[in-house]
């Protein structure tokens, strides 16, 4: 058996071309793909880290940006724990398409998900989104907001570490959550049933 | 000591050291002897040895001569093989010279015959030779050609040889390429055929390849147009006409790979292994082509894009009229006929990498370049159009076969009945909302795209997870009605009243019912979640064989949330029994148990032997429990009822404590009650699959202790010792318990060491 406390599935989604192939293959692999080609449907990835001396699986799923893959990528958004949405600073479009991404977020994911916004490719010289405007957007959609560079490996292991760790506190405080409502359960008050949490169905 | 030094001794010494002395020269001079004897043994030994040696010495004298004499002539031997060493190289040098002089000789007079010759051949339009001789004359070393001719005197002849045949040579590509194209034009076949043999005799491999696959490409046109105007033109009732579509890419296909099938040998043998990329490239291009034109005339004749922004209005819930919303019903023949599509496109694309890769593999040795030649087909597969038709039939099969899901479901849904007449505990969503989804999978696998698969049971998960459990737990949330009808009694008043086809079922006799389904429902779709992941790995094993360690992954980690289901469905299971614990256990079960109140647990002998006779309070209790389960235990599942049993059990034990704690005991009337409590555990214990003695557990210590002779004897159950016994009691409530029993002492009680 693996040996592993927990696991948490975090997808990547945004644009085609902003760099969530690069930023995954940076943290797993530790390297800067040449030739990237686009991806096709959903790539899968796995590392596992150490976060308080407890090891956690990450299960990355890579989504296609492609429209046409929209189908097939839709359905992970459902059970993953965060959602990263990734735009391309060096490239205006993919900002504008974040209310896009939003809406499909919201339609498709469930609403306790862990939401980051991350600004890409900080390396390149002809930024044309300023820092402090992705950072009111992220603030304004109550999302975490980190800027990145996977050519540079700029922020990118603490952007996953920090989800591990979030992801982390959660299910604890979930586990707590859940043991109290079975105790209470016992008792039999049937009114303090919770409603299954998606928490049941790590570790 | 040397004589004088000891005659001087002698004259000094004593007459016993003289006589000492003298034993030992005496002794000296008889060992003398000894070695003596010996050494004049062995002379004569030595003797003999000394005359053999003497006869040997003039042969060893012989030989030492011959020696001498045979390293001279090594000697010699070697100097000379030297020398012809030398020769023979020299010999060889000549001999390569020679041979290179013959070969050139033989080019000059190839070159010669060529130039001679080939300008006859073009005239008498015989391309065959003349491009014989074109390719005779490329494969001579041009350099060296040069060079020759710059060393001989008949320079000027042999350069002229060359313009010639250059000339002729370019002369003949152009004639070839046109008579090619005019052949093309012409349809002549024969013709066709003749031109593409020429064209690697005259170097001109790619554009052979290419004006053949561009004339290949024409046939695949014609066939294609042909095609399509037959399925355009088929009609309404023709039993092809719900996969006319499908059929034709079908065609399509089918014609591309027999084509590469005839045509690859001839390729093989007149331009040589390796060629069938560029063919297959440059067929990739009317095989686009064809595969938009069906797309497109798929789409429209299918009405497709209409259908997907009806289905995008229904999940955004926008203002979609009832009598647009489509029947997922008239969506299936559509989605078969996707599949298909896709599945051949998919087919098609692994058939190609096939035949190029084999190809590749015995064209070169040359790792490098097969890896870089298989880049190149990966990249002329993945910018095909066909990929991305592929993709984008993929993409909306995709949503239409989620929304046949949800939809179907939510119809099944709508639609559930439930058979009172048989003997089924389920009602038909169960088993139409599983057959829905394995459908569906089944046809997403039959695509054979795995991220297809994974999409669709990513989506099965969903339905389940959210829709189907909240259907179920709506149903339980309603309650478990608990009116003056006993529920034993509901079930008798509920089949009588059926079975004589009186009565509609009453509201009341109708909520127990949908409340027990409901519950059986969960427990089936349990047993139904595992089967399905169980069978889906296994069918998607047979149609993709060998499936990469990744993809594996990725399949497993969606079946893994697939499976999950199971929890939530055991939490909306859990949320019933609750609901049926609080209200239809706990107000029937609590009044039999507190009926142990009434009886007095302290006997006198007299007494005893009556109540032993019957033990009326356990009798009544398994009488009226028996009546209880017996009639619930035929409309539940067996994990259900054991769920229940469970349950009451849990029940009968939480408030028995209370009520033995609330009574007072004697030696007698301990002795009862633990028969009671053993014929209780026993009783629950019998009535279901699972054991119940651990929730007895408390129970049994209890009538343990109020059984006791005395207070002491407890010793033998408590403390580290081997006969004691592991317990859930604490120490104080032990002191309780005992204190329950009259006759035992206080001061006793509390004098014990636990
Ligand atoms: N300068 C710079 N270029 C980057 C960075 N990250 C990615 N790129 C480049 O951006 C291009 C697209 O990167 P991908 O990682 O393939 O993009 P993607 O988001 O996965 O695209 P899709 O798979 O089509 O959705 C590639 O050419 C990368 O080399 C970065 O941090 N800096
Ligand atoms: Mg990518």
């Amino acid at each position: 058996m693996e040996d592993y406390k927990f696991l948490f599935k975090v997808v990547l989604v945004g644009n085609a071309g902003v760099g969530k192939t690069c930023l995954v293959r940076r943290f797993t692999q530790g390297l800067f793909p040449p030739g990237q080609g686009a991806t096709i449907g959903v790539d899968f990835m796995i590392k596992t880290v150490e976060v308080d001396n407890e090891r956690v699986k990450l299960q990355i799923w890579d989504t296609a940006g492609q429209e046409r893959f929209r189908s097939i990528t839709q359905s992970y958004y459902r059970s993953a724990h965060a959602l990263i949405l990734v735009y391309d600073i060096s490239c205006q479009p993919t900002f504008d398409c974040l209310p896009d991404w939003l809406r499909e977020i919201e339609e498709y994911a469930s609403s306790k998900v862990l939401r980051i916004l991350v600004g890409n490719k900080i390396d390149r010289e002809d930024r044309e989104i300023p820092r402090h405007v992705g950072e009111d957007f992220a603030q304004q959609h109550n999302m975490y907001f980190l800027e990145t560079s996977a050519k540079e490996a700029e922020n990118v292991e603490k952007l996953f570490m920090q989800i591990a760790q979030d992801l982390m506190e959660q299910a604890r405080s979930k586990d707590l959550l859940r043991y109290d409502s079975n105790t209470t359960r016992i008792e039999g008050k049937t009114s303090s049933i919770s409603d299954s949490n998606c928490c049941s169905k790590l570790a | 000591m040397d004589l004088e030094v000891k005659m001087k001794w002698a004259q000094t010494a004593s007459p016993e050291e003289l006589q000492a002395e003298l034993e030992k020269i005496t002794k000296f001079k008889d060992e003398s002897w000894v070695n003596l004897n010996s050494l004049s043994a062995q002379k004569v030994y030595v003797d003999d040895k000394i005359k053999g040696l003497t006869k040997i010495l003039p042969t060893l004298r012989m030989i030492n001569d011959e020696a001498d004499n045979l390293v001279g002539t090594i000697k010699n031997i070697s100097a000379s093989s030297d020398k012809i060493s030398a020769e023979i190289k020299t010999l060889d040098t000549a001999r390569s010279r020679i041979e290179e002089c013959q070969k050139r000789v033989s080019d000059l007079i190839d070159l010669e015959l060529c130039a001679q010759g080939v300008q006859k051949a073009i005239n008498d339009e015989d391309y065959e030779t003349g491009a014989g001789h074109i390719h005779r004359f490329l494969s001579i070393d041009q350099n060296l050609l040069t060079k020759t001719a710059a060393d001989v005197e008949k320079a000027s002849g042999i350069q002229k040889a060359v313009l010639t045949l250059k000339d002729a040579a370019s002369q003949l590509q152009a004639i070839v390429q046109h008579r090619f194209d005019e052949a093309i034009r012409n349809v002549d076949l024969g013709t066709i055929e003749r031109f593409f043999k020429i064209f690697p005799l005259l170097g001109m491999h790619d554009e052979g390849i290419r004006c053949f696959c561009q004339y290949l490409s024409t046939k695949i046109e014609e066939a294609a147009v042909k095609n399509m105007s037959i399925a355009l033109n088929t009609s309404i009732s023709d039993k092809r006409q719900p996969v006319v579509f499908a059929d034709t890419l079908t065609l399509l296909f089918e014609g591309l790979a027999r084509m590469i099938d005839t045509h690859q040998p001839l390729i093989e043998t007149y331009y040589g292994p390796g060629r069938l990329l560029s063919a297959v490239s440059i067929l990739q291009n009317e095989c686009d082509k064809q595969c938009n034109r069906i797309m497109l005339e798929f789409n429209k004749n299918r009405q497709l894009n209409r259908k997907i922004s009806l289905i995008n209005e229904v999940n955004t819930g926008g203002s979609f009229s009832k009598l647009d919303r489509l029947d997922p019903k008239d969506l299936d023949i559509l989605i078969g006929e996707m599949t298909v599509m896709h599945m051949r496109a998919e087919l098609y694309i692994r058939y190609i990498r096939r035949k190029v890769t084999a190809d590749l593999e015995i064209s070169t040795n040359d790792d490098d370049e097969k890896r870089i030649k298989l880049e190149e087909l990966e990249k002329v597969i993945k910018n095909s159009h066909l990929t991305q038709s592929k993709h984008e039939l993929l993409g909306n099969y995709l949503r239409l076969e989620q929304y046949f899901m949800e939809e179907s479901i939510g119809k099944a849904v709508n639609m559930d009945t439930f058979d009172t007449s048989s003997d089924q505990q389920t009602s038909s969503l169960v088993d139409d909302t599983f057959f829905i989804i394995r459908k569906c999978i089944r046809r997403a696998i039959s695509t054979g795209s795995l991220d297809g698969c994974c999409a669709i049971i990513n989506t099965g998960c969903r339905v389940l997870e959210s829709d189907y459990c909240a259907v179920l737990k709506n149903k339980l949330k309603q309650g478990y009605p608990s009116g003056y009808l006993d529920l034993t009694q509901a079930y008798n008043v509920l089949q009588t009243s059926l079975q004589q086809g009186r009565l509609q079922p009453s509201d009341a006799e109708q909520a127990r019912t949908t409340f027990l389904v409901a519950l059986n429902n969960g427990d089936v779709s349990t047993e139904y979640v595992e089967a399905l992941c169980d069978s889906v790995i296994q069918e998607i094993d047979q149609v993709m064989p060998n499936m990469k360690t990744n993809d594996r992954g990725k399949l497993e980690s969606c079946l893994s949330g697939l499976s999950s289901v199971t929890t939530n469905l055991k939490d909306v299971i859990d949320y019933g029994m609750q609901q049926l614990r609080s209200s239809a256990v706990k107000p029937r079960v609590n009044p039999w148990v507190d009926a142990f109140l009434n009886v007095n647990h302290q006997f006198t002998e007299d007494e005893l032997s009556a109540y032993e006779a019957g033990v009326p309070f356990v009798q009544t209790l398994m009488f009226n429990l028996d009546s209880l389960l017996s009639t619930l235990k035929a409309y539940l599942t067996p994990t259900n009822y054991d769920t229940l049993v469970g349950l009451v059990t849990s029940e009968i034990t939480s408030r028995l404590e209370k009520v033995i704690l609330k009574t007072t005991y004697n030696r007698l009337g301990g002795l009862i009650l633990d028969k009671e409590v053993r014929m209780l555990a026993g009783y629950l214990t019998t009535s279901t699959s699972w054991s119940m003695r651990d929730k007895f557990a408390r129970l049994t210590q209890i009538a343990t202790i109020l059984n006791l002779e005395k207070v002491s004897e407890i010793a033998d159950y408590w403390g580290s010792h081997e006969g004691a016994l592991t317990w859930r009691l604490t120490p104080s409530e032990l002191r309780t318990i005992m204190g329950l029993r009259m006759d035992f002492k206080v001061e006793d009680i509390r004098r014990l060491k636990l």
